[in-house]
């Protein structure tokens, strides 16, 4: 009988694993970027309650929060070729449907699901923002876009900040159930070079240190970009106004 | 001149402001006095449409806008006439005193960032708080807070300046700074619409005084008018309240 436990081969597998990390940052930071957007106009609905759209918004965040995020890598992997399908026979037009890389169905899944949750976080750090300065801007002339950009936004992602890291995290170590949608990232290629070796052991092993290397170096990450976004505690020194002319 | 014709504005079933006229002259410095929640806020609001009144027009350079339905474009030109100093100041935390008063100057007028920071800064050192440029609002105190917004209202060069209880927030120590630069704008030429319970202020810098009580205008005069000579019962009976708190409690 061989090793029971083989600790040498945890640490050589992670190279070859780690060749499967762009596809997995790939996959996170896409998925986040369109979930941001996304989520960032399903908050918009919800505040300016847009009649009928706001129902419809609350179903869709209702229905993405209460349905596991594997279902829906499925429904979006068996979904997406139906409609193809569908658009094709209606329309009659000719799209491929195995020319869809494996990688678009996670991401629209996964951009979907994440949407659902960032828009919560996105609505709450919105309407954490102190009426009077909304107010303020207003009654500058601004108008509700402008004071969106200027004044709201910049108050509002430090308030979201910390939560909208965590969701990040969550996401990438989401990205490990993409290959239900046949997508080789980290994960799917652990279980591969498990399947050849049958060292399934070690192999979550090494994939669970470099899920957890990532998160960490993201939490530091995440920690120093909430320092700078703060307003400093301490006050600046005066300036010398002794020198500057002002007309 | 400005003219404010037929304001009304009701909540639930209180009817706050019942048709109020007014009408402004160029550098008059108007002070709104009267009990508290007879809606002379609402007034002020109203005026900068922050609150949407169910009637009412404002003419100010010959052009009338409804206030009821004003949206869009005409708005922001009402706004770009109008300036609010508020309560609680209400200025952008997440910007320096500087960047605070140049906001409106790039955003609404659409200047030059160089321009805009020249006219900034000249403000600040108009309250006297230009070595304070580079401080976010949590650095200053309660009046050095107000003295930066009275500079972002006055940076927008507005035809009518409104200021909403500007002192009430303030701890009694800083309010005389805050008065001070007030003052100093009316003296500049600024017409105001000011909401202030500051009477001995109101006496000094004011040059008319209207008392609001029940959604109605009861009183407006001269100050020396309003506080020395008031006809109506109602507002006797106010300042009547206002002396007996300044009397002492026995006298021998």
């Amino acid at each position: 009988m061989g090793k029971l436990f083989d600790g040498k081969l945890v640490f050589t597998q992670i190279p070859l694993l780690l060749k499967y990390l762009p596809v997995t940052m790939e996959l996170a930071v896409t998925a986040m970027i369109a979930s941001l957007i996304l989520g960032l106009l399903l908050a918009l609905v919800k505040i300016k309650k847009v009649p009928v759209l706001k129902q419809l918004v609350s179903i869709y965040i209702s229905v993405i929060r209460g349905t596991p995020i594997l279902v829906q890598l499925y429904v979006t992997y068996f979904g997406i070729p139906m409609i193809l399908k569908y658009i094709n026979f209606k329309c009659g037009t000719n799209y491929n449907v195995n020319g869809v890389a494996p990688i678009v169905y996670a991401f629209v899944a996964l951009a979907l699901n994440e949407s659902a949750f960032n828009a919560e976080i996105i609505r709450a750090s919105l309407e954490s923002v102190d009426k009077g300065q909304v107010e303020a801007a207003s009654a500058l002339g601004m108008n509700y876009f402008q004071a969106l950009i200027r004044i709201i936004l910049p108050e509002a992602i430090v308030v979201a900040l910390p939560s909208l890291g965590n969701a990040f995290i969550g996401l990438i170590k989401g990205t490990s159930l993409a290959f239900v949608c046949s997508v080789v990232e980290m994960t799917a290629e652990g279980k591969i070079l498990a399947g050849r070796n049958y060292r399934y052991f070690e192999v979550y092993i090494s994939l669970a240190i470099i899920y957890w290397v990532i998160t960490f170096v993201l939490e530091r990450v995440i920690s120093y970009l909430e320092k700078k976004l703060r307003v400093p505690e301490d006050a600046p020194a005066l300036l010398d106004i002794r020198d500057t002319e002002v007309e | 001149m400005i003219e404010i014709k037929n304001i009304s504005k009701t909540f639930k079933n209180n009817k706050v402001l019942d048709g109020i006229d007014l009408t402004i002259n160029q550098g008059d410095v108007v002070a709104i006095i009267g009990p508290s929640g007879t809606g002379k806020s609402t007034f002020l609001r109203c005026v900068d449409r922050l609150e949407k009144p169910e009637t009412g027009t404002i003419t100010i350079d010959g052009e009338t806008q409804d206030l009821a339905h004003i949206h869009g474009k005409d708005l922001t030109e009402l706004r770009k006439k109008t300036s609010m100093v508020f309560q609680n100041f209400n200025l952008f935390s997440k910007k320096t005193a500087l960047q605070n008063v140049m906001e409106g100057l790039i955003v609404v007028k659409k200047m030059k960032k160089e321009e805009a920071e020249r006219i900034a800064r000249e403000q600040l050192k108009n309250v006297g708080l230009l070595d304070h440029a580079n401080h976010y609002p949590r650095h200053m105190s309660g009046g050095q807070q107000q003295r930066v917004a009275i500079a972002r209202a006055l940076a927008m060069e507005p035809k009518l300046l409104l200021l909403d209880e500007p002192t009430s927030a303030l701890d009694p120590e800083l309010v005389g700074e805050v008065l001070d630069t007030i003052k100093k704008a009316a003296n500049e030429g600024y017409t105001m619409l000011l909401v202030s319970h500051e009477m001995s202020f109101v006496r000094n810098v004011a040059t008319r005084v209207i008392f609001l009580d029940g959604g109605k205008i009861l009183e407006d005069g001269t100050p020396r008018e309003v506080f020395g000579n008031p006809k109506n019962e109602r507002v006797k009976e106010f300042f009547t309240k206002i002396n007996r708190m300044e009397e002492p409690d026995y006298s021998i």
